[in-house]
């Protein structure tokens, strides 16, 4: 950055700095590629706060879950000396600063990427310039690559604090880790610069790679601890190399000198290929080539516009028939008359118009429009996460205690067994979550539905209550996938899986109009981040992979007043089919969370649209 | 430009008056769903005419800022009726007091005989709303999003398919039911807003800005469909700061300007009591505007042209004479020598100026 500024202020001339533009010229061809960074990185500023935030918060998160937590289970179970590592705490940390930079790639190479050449257009505007489209492409990389450092940094300072990491080569693994970040990254960014639309691929990419490679890639236990074909997705996955590398370099985990230049060179190999060929489609689409990107799914689109044109031709046939057969019988202006159209007088007539169905009914349509694979890929995660844990922990734990996590009576229960009435209760609140506060902050914000809606005889009650079915209607849905995997492998028996079914609609009941309330008063999309800050550590801490009794009993009263740790609760109740008093308390606390985010969503549609 | 006496407006209503007897009147109110009732009530006259919105002293503030101060106006049943004023006057805000989704701070308003902020549901279901943006469903295909919207209103699904395909033919949108909103041009979705907001058939039709942002050709085929709408009885209120599509779709108009009303009546009647008949344009180029002016008044003035004022605008003198053509050739005769020269009729923009000062789109 600086020599950019000295190389301009060596070439001013009194006059003004754009008189000479050879010189002008000369200076991009060299430092074209940080001008570019510069940009990106000011871009990033305004969301710079979320960013520090989340680099000191969240290896203290980790620290405190996972290595405190996580670890009083595993306990003596996990032999880590054998690694070189003195805890199980100090064994997770350095995986867990590699993890994190690659969950923000998937962030940082998929959204700004759709921006630069769809949504904001902002890599155009660089074209105009005498920017080259390689260096619009580095310089992005670039910028990214200083964020991943700056994370990086920041969670190493973090586990030096607290003394996870004592070894003064640690401090190498900020290279490691941005070196492993870029490693999955930048295939992600190269694919993404080939699309010309987005559907709904960045939420696949999340589910599809993202999600597994990290799950699958050794950062809670080693990777020999899962089953032969599972750790192939390990081999691949650019996490586990960077895991790896994160790991010698902490605590001089015993490994090969050929296996370290393995992982060095998987990486480096892996970035340097997809750095080029981020370069090369870039300069396909930003250079005199014009190429516009790939549609994906076009001929599925057009496939199922056909299939929509046929039905629509039989639909209108039939209704002609059905016209002129009461044309027959009665007079054409009967045919024409309007229907009495739906609102209610008296009582909140002003809120409700008994319309529910309407609203519902357009979000099914839309659902139907978009492409099922995007809809059912929220099934997948539930899986995946018991998959991974259930069967990379449970080497590490003889079993629980049955008494000590509150299953009744004696014996031992299996983790998979304890962890999977969570995961459920989990992926019911992230479902009726992300439902009720992106998609709900798009329909606010972005598109304007609810205006639309609010323009017709709908009243604030039937929006409110119409989205919130809705949210129910999918995680209803992935519910029952999520279970019946459970049921296949044998976790829950039939009886408390119906149960179950009903408690987690009920959860997500609770979550889908706290989370809608929410949602209500935001205004910019940064906000939202905020509220996964929220989230995350309430997944890490709400006794979900391991025993609320791990804590000490200061911490314990802090993780009950969480909704996530009633819900969890509640499944396990019903999973081990245990019900107390408690039982009670935790469908009180969602009776009144439903009640609160109803009423308050329903004042703030009514502000909010009928001021 | 036009000189003759046949406005375009005039010429146009011709052409869809023969137009809609081609199509036959039954048929095209059967399209709309107009009851016949009420078209025979308002050709007959027999019922005295009834009030779709009347408001008085209506008022809205935002915090210390008056957006509608205390203005008041009717609309009549089947009427097509105008705000007009430029970006912030007020006309939006007191669109959305109509249409029952903003309160008012002071004042009352009555629309189809009831109050909108008691009965809003109510309310909304006899009205159609097309706002400033097209705000369609981008999930839903074109036909789908007529549907949707008449289920908004609780109608009846197989109801509604028959109605859709009215109105797609309506909106010459036929070709293009199941194609996403996403692909449609500009004015397709303005033709989509519009057809979607008659699925319930609505008695009063609100217009935000109906043609903002079109291209010339969309914009006749859009006032074109509204004047069968307007020939059918159904009331318009729209908004606009096009003048020229002021003149072409209101029959009267009110001229608002920061939250209060500065004329009101027909666009003619408004021409003729604030401007003269002709307006000569003049460009005399940069900084000697000011000076040419005062000559112009003093020469003017003792000619027999109907001369009336001169308006200084930045770039070029607006002289308001009866004669236009009369006061150029006095003005050539002195040897004065414009750099350009335009005569042409009078317009709601010279009404604006001449009331408010300033020109209104800027």
């Amino acid at each position: 950055m600086t020599d950019q500024r000295t190389a301009e202020r060596s070439t001013e001339t009194p006059t003004s700095p754009a008189s000479d533009k050879q010189v002008l010229a000369h200076s991009v061809r060299r430092f074209g590629a940080l001008h570019q960074a510069e940009r990106v990185l000011r871009g990033m500023r305004a969301y710079g706060g979320v960013i520090l935030f989340s680099s000191v918060s969240q290896p203290i998160m980790y620290i405190l879950a996972m290595g405190l937590g996580l670890g009083v289970l595993v306990g003596d179970g996990g032999d880590f000396a054998q690694y070189g590592a003195s805890s199980y705490l100090m064994y997770i940390g350095p995986a867990i600063l590699a993890s994190t930079v690659a969950m923000a790639a998937g962030i940082e190479f998929t959204f700004p990427v759709m921006e630069g050449f769809k949504w904001r257009r902002l890599y155009y505007s660089a074209q105009a310039s005498p920017l080259s489209p390689g260096q619009i492409a580095s310089g992005h990389i670039l910028a990214i690559c200083v964020r991943f450092a700056v994370h990086a940094l920041v969670f190493t300072l973090v586990l030096y604090l607290f003394g996870v990491i004592t070894s003064p080569l640690g401090l190498l693994q900020v290279v490691t880790a941005t070196l492993g970040g870029l490693a999955i990254g930048l295939p992600i960014m190269a694919y993404v610069s080939t699309l010309r639309d987005e559907k709904g691929q960045m939420s696949l990419i999340q589910r599809f790679v993202i999600m597994p490679l990290f799950l699958f890639s050794g950062t809670f236990y080693p990777l020999t601890n899962l089953p032969g074909f599972l750790q192939v997705i390990g081999w691949f996955s650019p996490i586990w190399h960077a895991n790896e590398l994160g790991r010698i370099l902490a605590f001089a985990q015993p490994t090969p000198a050929w296996m370290i230049l393995v992982h060095l060179g998987y990486l480096i190999g892996m970035t340097t290929v997809a750095w080029l060929v981020t370069v090369r489609i870039f300069t396909r689409r930003l250079g005199l080539e014009e190429w516009r990107g790939r549609t994906p799914g076009a001929k599925a689109d057009a496939r199922r516009q056909e299939r929509l044109a046929a039905k629509d031709a039989s639909v209108v046939v039939g209704s002609d028939a059905v016209a002129s057969k009461t044309a027959g019988s009665s007079t054409q202006q009967d045919r024409a008359a309007l229907p009495r159209i739906a609102f209610r007088s008296g009582f909140g007539a002003n809120y409700y118009s008994g319309n529910i169905r309407a609203v519902f009914g357009r979000g099914l349509t839309a659902i139907r429009n978009n492409r099922g694979v995007i809809f059912l890929s929220g099934l997948l995660e539930p899986v995946l996460f018991l998959t991974s844990f259930g069967l990379g922990i449970s080497p590490m734990i003889a079993g629980l205690d049955a008494e000590q996590v509150g299953a009744g009576d004696g014996g031992t229960i299996s983790y998979a067994a304890f962890i999977a009435p969570a995961l459920l209760a989990v992926s019911a609140m992230n479902g009726a979550i992300f439902d009720s506060t992106w998609n709900v902050f798009f329909k606010l914000k972005i598109t304007k539905l609810y205006r639309t809606m609010m323009s017709t005889s709908l009243g604030p009650v039937d929006v409110a209550v119409g989205e919130i079915c809705l949210a129910l209607f999918r995680g209803g849905i992935y519910a029952l996938g999520f279970l019946g995997v459970l049921s296949i492998a044998g976790l829950v028996d039939p009886l408390a899986a119906v149960l179950m079914w009903v408690a987690a609609l009920f959860i997500a009941l609770g979550f889908a109009s706290v989370g809608m309330a929410v949602t209500s008063f935001m205004s910019r999309f940064q906000q939202m981040d905020w509220m996964m800050m929220v989230l995350i550590p309430m997944f890490l801490f709400s006794a979900t992979l391991f025993p609320i009794s791990v804590y000490p009993a200061g911490v314990q009263v802090l993780i009950q007043a969480l909704p996530l740790w009633h819900g969890v609760e509640l499944m396990r109740d019903i999973a081990f089919w245990d019900f107390g008093t408690l039982t009670l308390v935790h469908l009180s606390y969602y009776l009144v969370m439903i009640a609160i985010g109803l009423s308050v969503t329903t004042y703030r549609m009514k502000q909010l649209f009928l001021r | 430009m036009m000189r003759g006496d046949t406005s375009p407006l005039r010429m146009n209503l011709q052409v869809l008056r023969h137009s809609g007897a081609v199509l036959g009147h039954s048929t095209l109110s059967r399209l709309i769903g107009l009851s016949s009732g009420l078209l025979r009530a308002s050709t007959l006259q027999l019922m005295p005419v009834e009030h779709a919105i009347h408001a008085t002293g209506l008022t809205k503030r935002y915090g210390d800022f008056t957006a509608v101060d205390g203005i008041d106006f009717s609309v009549a049943r089947g009427e097509s009726f105008g705000l007009l004023g430029p970006n912030g006057a007020g006309k939006s805000t007191t669109m959305r007091m109509i249409a029952a989704t903003s309160s008012r701070s002071a004042g009352t308003i009555s629309v189809a005989g009831l109050d909108p902020e008691k009965n809003g549901p109510e309310v909304r279901a006899k009205l159609g709303v097309i706002p400033q943006q097209d705000n369609l469903d981008e999930e839903l295909s074109v036909r789908e999003n007529i549907i949707m919207y008449g289920r908004y209103f609780g109608l009846p699904r197989r109801w509604l398919n028959t109605k859709t395909e009215e109105l797609l033919e309506f909106a010459q949108l036929s070709h293009k039911a199941t194609a996403r909103v996403e692909d449609l041009s500009g004015g397709m979705k303005r033709r989509l807003t519009i057809a979607r907001a008659l699925v319930n058939e609505p008695e009063i039709l609100l217009l935000d800005e109906p043609t903002t942002g079109l291209d010339p050709q969309a914009r006749h085929v859009l006032w074109d469909r509204l004047f069968r709408l307007r020939e059918l009885g159904t009331t318009l209120v729209l908004t606009t700061h096009h003048m020229d599509e002021a003149e072409q779709l209101c029959e009267r108009l009110i001229v608002v300007d920061q939250g209060r009303i500065m004329a009101e009546g027909s666009p003619s009647a408004l021409i003729s009591e604030h401007s003269t008949r002709e307006v000569l344009e003049l460009r005399f180029g940069m900084d000697r505007n000011q000076e040419q002016a005062e000559q112009l008044t003093a020469l003017l003035s003792s000619a027999s042209v109907g001369f009336s004022h001169v308006e200084v605008l930045p770039d070029r003198l607006l002289v308001y004479a009866s004669s236009a053509e009369s006061a150029l050739e006095r003005i050539h005769s002195v040897g004065m020598q414009p750099i350009t020269s335009l005569v042409r009729r009078s317009s709601l923009e010279d009404v604006f100026l001449r009331l408010t000062g300033r020109t209104l789109v800027d």
